[in-house]
């Protein structure tokens, strides 16, 4: 098999959301001497991107968006080790923290977002749910995170989000950090109120916005 | 009445579902993150897998706890006029609760909601007679330090005679709210006696899980014995099975769980059997409270609740609308009539848009209609001999009029609902009184009853006991929107 039917079967793999072909084809790359990294930007994200576009265009629902990513990591799990092993580095986006406020235990919909940030070319550090406000500031300076993205899907813990940026204009560390919320009942207007640095209402957009503010556009 | 509640399941597969949950129960199990509530289940014989922090409930303990679930569940008013129970009140008609905006009433932009819009749909929910149950509309964005919760309380309170419902977000808050119903009652003893502030919490999360805080709350409250109920919320393609049987079996599960849990901290502490199960919309993943499977799924919950012998209702009269349009009344229309029909006992459905992130003072007023044409659903043919009325198809005979009989005279106030919003007018009518819309119409009601005074408001002497304990407190007023007066 030649390397542009590798890579294209590698774009087709996520796609179709097909792990086993991601798989499949992530070996042959391999085996066909094709540089991981290339298998990676010139295969799996080129068909990652055209499901995200396929997303936001209503075409593709949301499912298909995440066996998408499912097919993409499960093609990482056998590309990653040769790209450190050949001392390469696929380019990040930066460093994000997520997880759910204090109070709020439901995790779906940030997982959600962790996983489209992490098939976006970010490095995902997830903190899981329940998260105290020092805790999460804590661990975003432990990370050395680049941006904060703060879930909730209640409307009694969106406090919660405002909170966290407060603390950190007290702890004089507003500046270190871009601040993203989201959520069900978050909106724009929420994020203006509370000088959050960006919203999406997606996970598709969480991304987007996510690359605008690092200034890693396009 | 309704005779025969309508049911989308036989006996059998009624039971399977019962069978099916106890199986999730047992073989999956719940992951519950308070400790306290793990303990409790352990001390009554559940598996707890400490370092999993996942419970596994033998049969056994959840058929034993379960025919402790008590038949009915009373919400109380600060007038005892206003008390109601389930189900024979039933369908007890409800606010949907805590959304961040409203539609301002005058400019009718959204923007964050107030402790005086409280106030003001207080006063509304008062004076409209298809609501029974007051649960607190919006959050209160003014909310002074460490008054979160008593700025929505004291309004709703302070203007509303109905049973109030509402949640909180800490215990620390809850029990501000508890000295709040004292101060209001005139001393413990007496707000023990008649405690007019409902509970309500969300402690199960979907799937199979329970929080930190909601269930401390929950446990608190039905440990101290004050009304408290939860309601389960699952959301078919997230949080449960894309399939509406399997999200009606992990509901029920979760049901169960909750329920049992209460029982175990109080033997016969009321319950409902309150849901609020959804389809997400697989197209985005979006949140659609307004789904006809809301509706179906109800259906599903009342007869698990009626298998159960238990109260059950929940919010099914939702709608993504964002403005209070044809959408918004068929949403909450066609949902509500289906869980009306199958027998649910409570509809959480008055006020609130965009699938409960902004109250509408207009959307309240059609939703009352809709709740009055509801609860005529479950009036029925009202069958009576009497009723039959065959002396008078005689008397008037072939070929009459029944239009000036003193039969109909009697009746023509009562047998039917007289809608006052929707309009029957002809057109000619209707142009010359402005040709306005639901919504027109629905607002110049809002505004007569806002311009008015409010009859339900405190004694000054009451205010004055309840604003010596807490010090800035909102102001809680019924006074009429900038514009208004």
């Amino acid at each position: 098999m030649d390397k542009t039917q590798i890579l294209e079967n590698l774009a087709h793999a996520a796609i179709e959301g097909d792990e086993d072909l991601a798989r499949e084809s992530a070996e042959q790359a391999l085996s066909n001497q094709i540089d991981p990294l290339e298998a990676v930007e010139q295969g799996l994200s080129k068909g990652m991107a055209v499901v995200g576009a396929r997303f936001e265009s209503g075409e593709a629902f949301l499912p298909e968006l995440l066996m998408a990513a499912g097919a993409f990591d499960a093609a990482m799990e056998i590309l990653q080790p040769e790209i450190e092993a050949q001392k390469k580095e696929i380019t990040k986006l930066g460093t994000v923290l997520i997880g759910t406020v204090k109070g709020d235990v439901h995790s779906i919909g940030k997982n959600v977002v962790a996983t489209v940030l992490g098939t976006s070319g970010f490095d995902v550090v997830d903190i899981g749910v329940d998260n105290a406000t020092l805790d999460i500031i804590q661990e975003a300076k432990k990370a050395k995170a680049d941006v904060i993205a703060l879930s909730s899907l209640m409307t009694t813990t969106m406090p919660a989000q405002r909170e966290v940026i407060e603390v950190l204009e007290e702890m004089s560390l507003r500046d270190k950090f871009l601040v993203m919320v989201g959520g069900g009942p978050v909106n724009q207007e929420w994020a203006d109120e509370i000088g959050a640095d960006g919203y999406g209402k997606s996970a598709v957009q969480a991304a987007e916005v996510a690359r605008r503010l690092l200034g890693r556009e396009g | 009445m309704i005779v025969r509640f309508a049911e989308l399941l036989t006996p059998d597969q009624v039971e399977r579902v019962h069978e099916a949950s106890l199986e999730i129960l047992e073989q999956v199990g719940l992951l519950v993150h308070n400790e306290g509530a793990r303990a409790l289940f352990a001390q009554h014989g559940c598996r707890v897998a400490a370092e999993m922090q996942v419970v596994k409930f033998p049969r056994a303990v959840v058929e034993d706890f379960r025919t402790a679930f008590p038949p009915t569940f009373s919400f109380r008013g600060r007038d005892p006029e206003h008390d109601r129970v389930l189900p024979d009140d039933g369908p007890v008609v409800v606010t949907a609760s805590s959304a961040p905006n409203i539609i301002d009433p005058v400019t009718g932009v959204e923007r964050r909601a107030r402790s005086d819009d409280i106030a003001r749909i207080a006063h509304l929910i008062n004076e409209l007679p298809g609501y029974d149950v007051f649960s607190i509309s919006t959050l209160a964005d003014d909310a002074p330090a460490g008054q979160y919760s008593l700025a929505r309380f004291y309004p709703a309170l302070k203007n509303c005679l109905k049973p109030v419902r509402g949640n909180t977000p800490s215990v620390e808050e809850l029990e501000k709210v508890l000295r709040l119903g004292a101060l209001v009652a005139g001393g413990e003893e007496a707000y023990r006696e008649r405690p007019f502030v409902t509970l309500h919490y969300c402690p199960v999360v979907s799937p199979l899980t329970m929080d930190v805080d909601s269930t401390e709350m929950t446990m608190f409250a039905v440990k101290e014995g004050w009304p408290c109920y939860g309601s389960v919320v699952p959301n078919a393609g997230v949080s449960a099975p894309l399939t509406l049987m399997g999200t009606l079996a992990q509901c029920n599960a979760e049901f169960l769980a909750l329920g049992v849990l209460m029982q175990m901290l109080r033997p016969g502490a009321p319950l409902i059997y309150a849901t609020l199960p959804t389809v997400a919309d697989m197209r985005t993943g979006a949140y659609a409270a307004g789904a006809i499977e809301t509706g179906i799924l109800h259906m599903g919950c009342a007869q698990m609740a009626h298998y159960y012998n238990v109260p059950s209702g929940g919010y099914m009269g939702l709608t993504n609308a964002k403005v209070n349009d044809a959408q918004s009344g068929y949403e909450t229309g066609m949902s509500t009539l289906a869980g009306v029909l199958a027998g649910a006992d409570m509809l959480n459905m008055g006020g609130l848009l965009d699938a409960l992130l902004a109250f509408d003072f207009a959307k309240a007023v059609i939703d009352n209609e809709i709740a009055l044409m509801l609860k005529r659903v479950r009036r029925g043919l009202e069958f009576g001999e009497e009723n039959l009325a065959l002396d008078l198809i005689a008397e008037v005979g072939p070929g009459g009029t029944f239009i000036d009989q003193r039969h109909t005279l009697k009746r023509m106030r009562t047998t039917a609902l007289l809608p006052e919003i929707a309009d029957r007018d002809t057109r000619d009518q209707w142009e010359a009184k402005g040709a306005l819309d639901s919504q027109a119409r629905a607002m110049r009601r809002v505004r007569e009853i806002l311009t008015q005074d409010n009859p339900a408001v405190f004694s000054p002497e009451v205010d004055a006991r309840i604003r010596a304990e807490f010090e800035d407190l909102v102001a809680g007023e019924t006074i009429p929107p900038h514009g208004w007066a």
